[in-house]
């Protein structure tokens, strides 16, 4: 009897704490969401409504702390990033899967690299920019300088994902075209990418998030000069969308504070897009791989 | 009837379709107003905590003048980083930077928070009861107080006749044979146009007897670097001179004085601006053209009952060896 | 025709080649990385004085004679980086237990893009928060001037949070059925046998996870900056509640005005921030080498 009662008191004891536990996850999952909410609530309800065409589109002064030039600076740097990155990432991962022999020792040394390319902190990647481009080849503070510094790191993230998306790709659908005598190139261009261009798109998004955020490797790279009116000149230095928020909760000029936030508000709208954009590739892969 | 079937399969689809949504939305609504009672929750403490404050401190602070303000409490003490030429004049202005014989120490109080940016030192004190900063008296707004030193009231009027000392020169620098263009836009900054706007800005204008300047129609573009505490009145003084002379563009960088002299005398960018006075070997390698005399104003949170500090106490607090508004009183 | 296979041939040994140099790019920028950051940051220490660099707690650069010590930077990124694990792991690992074992499918369908968009959201707005939210929140409820170790702490936790979870979540869920099955046969709650069995054997992911962490962590600039206070504390006067300056917080506070010396030096910091990096990736790839061999 006495043994079957204290059977039944630990039996209650270990559903208590089964609760507790229990109530304490789903704490801390609904915390991550509030937070998330907190952060978004308190940049967008005093940002939204500072943005207006003023803001978006007119030019730069002292009385209109227009995002304009640094706008189109930020797109410009994502465009040709992206030409330099994404060839040069396609191509790794197409190495790196299709090319490579099982322990290689080259890419085992490759692997290595891309790893500690993903782990190095942006300032790093910042001060290497300023030493290489800025000083040694001579660019000065130039969104060019910037463009060299952030193509690099961005590089493991769209190597990575195009890794992970070409080797997704179903091994029959490569041995479909090697039995109708296509080459191992035919088949990769003509088949294995077109597959695995859904994973690749989203690493190239993913890239573009990474860049649009971007301001430690960018402050000492492409410095935190403002036009009054957008310019493309590789040569002149630009600042982008988040190195002007940053500059405007620094300055102290009138309204940069609110201006800040709204241009806050622009940098949160755009990784809402990036995430959305992810979220439907990533869901157009899953079903293509259900598929096969 | 198979169309019919088919179609009415879609149907049902659709509604099932539109009842999960329906939920997808009721519980995003859910987590939204859970956030918004969460920060609401937040918001009324803030509140309330300095309400509570005020019961416990009233009692036993009855020396003081403001009930809310526990003068016994440590100064939160702000400076700026070692690159502002605003903490290089401030610092040495009020003897926190020591010079003796060869060497030359900055005694500035351990702990003292240092921030890279006028907005990010004004944030500091609005929110921080017990703070002191020091900021360029033409970014002093009504979010904090700027205090008197030595009894005297930090004022343009005052700056120009000298009775208010804290203050430096901002400076703009070149090297070697100035261009043209660079030239005719110092011209410009020195003449009556450029001198007026400076005024405007809350600074001082420097010239004695400004002329009228005319545009020159010259085009070109000039490279600016240096100060961050000069960028606003730069960024006025370009538009205006933009707009009689529409061929001219500029390129700045906002990064500090040193950063600007440094890149001056490199020639990679043609003028520099700094807002602190010249080291003897950058001097002697430079043009040095003041733009105008700013005044330094030194910065208190608004419910900060002192508001006359003397010149020994400012030194006092900036080196530590005063640490609570008590002391100062 | 033995033209065209020779000529697809010469196609397809010229490609092979590009995709090699392709490859090798990464491994040229690793080297160009290290190369530069040493070239200009060795010197520099040895002219300061390895132990004099990093044993040193003395950081003025601007007087005469200046010094340049570094350790209280060195102890303020650790302290920062262990305040941030404390904060992230905890609440990251139960929000990872929470979407793999105990969250509805309709919530979760919140959750998750939740939890993606946290990792997108860039470092300069979580810095901006941190200035207006956190260091007022901290300056009203603990004292001090908010301006601290735990406002950094608790900014950084925040940030490290999506990294915790998405990677925890990931091993928890690679935990195969079986092993559940069998905690539940011998009577186990559902909750004991993710405490007991689930979590345990998902340890490596979960390090692996706590690991990239502390790398994001450790190398955040921008969200410290701006609430951090970047005063440079001797190792006495540290505290939970005081200022603190990070090794990544003197680069970007002191770069854009440093020249000769001092500009190296701020390199030479960079170095030893590079250094902790490699050593946690070295401790990353020892973890990966562990769970291929099991």
């Amino acid at each position: 009897m006495e043994v079957s009662n204290k059977d039944i008191n630990n039996l209650r004891l270990r559903k208590i704490k089964s609760i507790i536990f229990k109530a304490i996850v789903w704490l801390c999952g609904i915390l991550t969401v509030g937070i998330l909410v907190y952060i978004l609530l308190f940049i967008l309800i005093r940002g939204l409504p500072k943005i207006n065409m003023e803001f978006l589109f007119g030019e730069y002064n002292s009385k209109n702390l227009s995002a304009f030039s640094s706008i189109v600076t930020t797109i410009e740097m994502i465009v040709i990033s992206l030409l330099i990155s994404v060839p040069i990432g396609v191509f790794c991962a197409i190495y790196l899967t299709e090319y490579s022999k099982r322990g290689n020792k080259a890419v085992k040394v490759i692997r290595l690299a891309v790893d500690t390319l993903a782990g190095i902190p942006s300032i790093i990647y910042g001060l290497f920019g300023m030493i290489f481009f800025v000083n040694v080849l001579g660019f000065r503070a130039s969104v060019i300088s910037g463009i060299g510094t952030i193509s690099i790191m961005i590089l493991p993230v769209i190597i990575s994902s195009s890794e992970e998306a070409i080797k997704s790709v179903p091994d029959t659908y490569r041995e479909g075209s090697y039995g109708l005598g296509a080459t191992r190139l035919r088949t990769v261009f003509k088949i294995v990418l077109p597959t695995a261009i859904p994973g690749i798109l989203a690493g190239v998004i993913l890239a573009i998030g990474r860049i649009v955020g971007e301001t430690a490797a960018l402050i000492f790279t492409s410095g935190t000069n403002v036009m009054k009116e957008p310019t493309l000149n590789l040569f002149a230095s630009q600042r982008t969308l988040a190195i002007h928020m940053y500059m405007l909760a620094t300055e102290g000029l009138p309204h940069s504070k609110d201006m800040a936030f709204a241009t806050g508000s622009i940098l949160i709208l755009i990784v809402f897009l990036i995430n959305f954009a992810t979220t439907k590739l990533a869901g157009r892969l899953g079903r293509l791989n259900d598929g096969k | 009837m198979d169309k019919i079937n088919n179609l009415n399969y879609e149907f049902k689809g659709e509604t099932i379709k539109m009842k999960k949504t329906k939920k997808l939305v009721g519980i995003i609504t859910l987590v939204l107003m859970l956030s918004f009672v969460l920060m609401g929750c937040t918001q009324t403490d803030n509140k309330e905590t300095p309400n509570n404050t005020e019961n416990q401190n009233t009692p036993n602070n009855t020396n003081t003048e403001a009930p809310n303000f526990d003068s016994k409490k440590d100064i939160t003490v702000v400076a700026r980083d070692s690159a502002s030429g605003t903490r290089g004049a401030f610092h040495e202005i009020m003897k926190i930077k020591v010079k003796e014989g060869d060497t030359e120490v900055d005694k500035l109080v351990v702990g003292a928070l240092e921030f890279d940016g006028t907005d990010k030192v004004i944030t500091a004190v609005e929110g921080d009861k017990y703070a002191i900063g020091y900021i360029s008296l033409g970014s002093v707004s009504n979010r904090i107080t700027a205090a008197k030193v030595d009894g005297v009231e930090p004022t343009v009027a005052n700056v120009i006749s000298g009775d208010y000392t804290v203050s430096r020169p901002f400076l703009l620098v070149t090297k070697g044979e100035e261009s043209e263009l660079v030239k005719d836009f110092i011209e410009f900054t020195q003449s009556k146009q450029g001198q007026d706007i400076t005024n405007e800005m809350k600074f001082v204008g420097a010239a004695e007897s400004p002329a009228e300047y005319a545009a020159s129609g010259l085009s070109g573009t000039i490279k600016v670097a240096g100060s961050t505490s000069v960028t606003p009145l730069m960024e006025k003084l370009q538009e205006a001179y933009t707009a009689l002379n529409p061929g001219v563009t500029f390129e700045m960088q906002s990064n500090g004085s040193s950063q600007g002299i440094k890149a001056a005398m490199d020639g990679s960018y043609d003028i520099g601006m700094s807002s602190r006075e010249l080291k003897d070997e950058e001097a002697s390698e430079l043009n040095r053209h003041v733009l105008a005399i700013d005044g330094i104003a030194v910065i208190i949170n608004n419910e900060n009952p002192v508001n006359d500090l003397s010149s020994e106490n400012i030194t006092d607090i900036y080196t530590g060896e005063k640490t609570t508004w008590a002391e100062v009183q | 025709m033995i033209t065209n296979n020779r000529q697809s041939k010469s196609n397809e040994t010229l490609m092979q080649a590009v995709f090699f140099m392709s490859a090798l790019i990464s491994v040229i920028a690793v080297l160009a990385i290290c190369l530069f950051l040493l070239m200009r940051g060795i010197p520099a220490i040895g002219e300061i004085g390895f132990l004099d660099f990093i044993f040193s707690e003395k950081w003025g650069p601007t007087n005469t004679p200046a010094s340049y010590g570094i350790l209280s930077m060195i102890v303020g990124s650790i302290y920062v980086t262990a305040g941030a694990i404390v904060i992230g792991v905890p609440i990251g690992l139960l929000c990872a237990i929470f979407l793999a074992e105990f969250c509805p499918e309709r919530l979760y369908k919140i959750v998750k893009p939740a939890v993606n968009l946290l990792a997108g959201i860039p470092s300069i707005i979580f810095g901006f928060f941190g200035m207006e939210i956190i260091v007022p929140f901290v300056r009203e409820a603990y004292g001090g001037n908010g301006f601290s170790i735990m406002s950094s702490s608790i900014i950084l936790g925040i940030m490290i949070l999506p990294t915790i979870i998405s990677i925890s979540e990931s091993s928890i869920r690679a935990v195969p059925e079986s092993y559940k099955e069998g905690s539940y046969g011998v009577g186990a709650t559902k909750e004991e046998t993710v405490f007991k069995v689930v979590v345990p054997a998902a340890k490596s992911g979960i390090f692996t996870s706590i690991i990239l962490g502390i790398g994001r962590a450790i190398g955040e600039t921008m969200a410290v900056v701006m609430v951090a206070g970047n005063a440079v504390m001797p190792l006495s006067k540290i505290k939970l509640l005081k200022p603190i300056r990070t090794l990544t917080t003197n680069i970007v506070m002191e770069m854009s005005y440093a020249s000769g010396l001092h500009e190296e030096s701020l390199i030479a910091t960079g170095v030893v921030l590079f250094v902790f990096i490699i050593i946690l990736n070295t401790a990353l790839s020892l973890i990966k080498a562990r769970t291929n061999r099991n």
